[in-house]
């Protein structure tokens, strides 16, 4: 199963640091991301940005309040949504689809 | 009937077909090469047989039967579509069991030593489209399932017979009159559907594998223009993913199979109305 994801879903908390999760194959192409969930057998594309918000998390870890403020100088939101309530709302649905994870829930274990 | 037993070569498998239908067994002779038929075959990949159809309704209707190593998968259908049925459970067995290969269900066709794969949906025009294109320089690989290999990507070659339906029949007979045909089987799931033989060329190399070159999503259009599209590589991974007969099979493994294909490969969308416009524009395609 596939899906093309270009916008933001539910909220999520602030604080929480984020990371692409480790059963996840991606490319990033042309600001459009090609994802396998390899836990679900998913592929999906992410264009947009829910594209934008996963590429980042691929260069390293980010929480919602550092990815918020690199929106505010880098991206500008078609929709005129506030920066940070699209973050927390592409947070949400990248976590539903199993490709992304807490770090800080995973350091606790 | 007497039956009798083939043994005919699908590119990098065999299959065995026993069957009592000889008008079936001429028409293959007619769509395959002699030297794809064996004698004697060291190892068999698929044991199939086409069969008389049992039970009333043979009584009302002559039926064939097809059977993969002795187990009926379809509904018997009439007998005179019995060399389609025979084509389409050959692909079924394909598709079903040759998971050392990525299977996607795509077109591929090849020129100056790089492969085009057209994959599509059911009436995209994807067959038609691989059917012009072979008239016009380009080799078949395959009409249906593209076999993708895992070590190096490459696609294998299966050189069968294209598969035809309404239209795309009468239109392949003008574009390229000395193709060879089977019959036409009527009134199929698929309306009319015929089979038109590889050229020669495609036949004499189904042994040459070649790397993808590009990945082509074709739509045919009524009166379009020929016109190619450059198309988003992960959009195009997507989709390829959803035409994939087992890449969930392959896993992570099929997915890094699928990026390096499109990172070496152009992707494009593609919509055409006249096959001699859309040669033209792959041809150039494939000099650019």
């Amino acid at each position: 199963m596939s899906a093309i994801i270009t916008s933001p879903d539910t909220a999520t908390s602030a604080d929480a640091t984020w990371r692409v999760a480790g059963q996840v194959r991606w490319r990033l192409w042309e600001d459009e991301a090609a994802v396998y969930n390899g836990r679900t057998g998913d592929t999906h594309h992410l264009a947009d940005f829910a594209a934008w918000v996963f590429a980042m998390l691929c260069r390293g870890p980010a929480s919602a309040t550092g990815l918020t403020r690199a929106a505010e100088e880098a991206v500008e939101l078609r929709s005129g949504e506030a920066p940070g309530a699209a973050i927390g709302r592409t947070l949400a649905l990248l976590r539903r689809l199993n490709l992304i994870e807490e770090t800080r829930r995973e350091q606790g274990r | 009937m007497n039956e009798q037993t083939v043994t005919l070569r699908l590119g990098p498998f065999t299959a065995a077909l026993t069957t009592p239908f000889a008008d079936v067994v001429e028409e293959l002779k007619r769509l395959y090469p002699a030297s794809f038929f064996q004698n004697r075959a060291a190892f068999v990949d698929f044991r199939v047989a086409l069969l008389p159809g049992k039970g009333m309704h043979r009584r009302l209707r002559k039926q064939a039967r097809f059977l993969i190593d002795g187990q009926e998968h379809f509904k018997p259908l009439p007998a005179d579509q019995a060399l389609a049925l025979v084509e389409w459970g050959l692909n079924y067995a394909i598709a079903g069991l040759a998971h050392h290969y990525l299977i996607i269900h795509a077109a591929a066709v090849e020129k100056n030593g790089r492969v085009t794969i057209l994959p599509g949906s059911p009436g995209a025009g994807k067959s038609t489209l691989a059917a012009g294109l072979i008239h016009r320089g380009w080799r078949l690989l395959s009409d249906e399932l593209a076999l993708i290999r895992r070590h190096d990507g490459k696609v294998v070659p299966l050189a069968r017979p294209v598969n035809l339906k309404n239209q795309s029949i009468e239109l392949m007979r003008r574009f390229a009159p000395g193709a060879v045909f089977s019959a036409p089987a009527f009134d199929t799931v698929k309306g009319t559907v015929a089979l038109m033989r590889a050229p020669e060329e495609s036949l004499a190399r189904v042994d040459e594998a070649a790397p993808p070159g590009w990945i082509v999503f074709p739509q045919w259009r009524q009166g379009a223009p020929a016109r190619l599209e450059r198309f988003s590589r992960p959009a195009g991974l997507v989709e390829i993913a959803h035409n994939a007969m087992n890449h969930s099979l392959h896993g992570e493994d099929g997915f890094e199979l699928l990026a390096g294909i499109f990172a070496n490969s152009g992707c494009y969308r593609f919509s055409y109305g006249d096959l001699n416009e859309a040669a033209s524009a792959m041809n150039a395609l494939a000099a650019a």
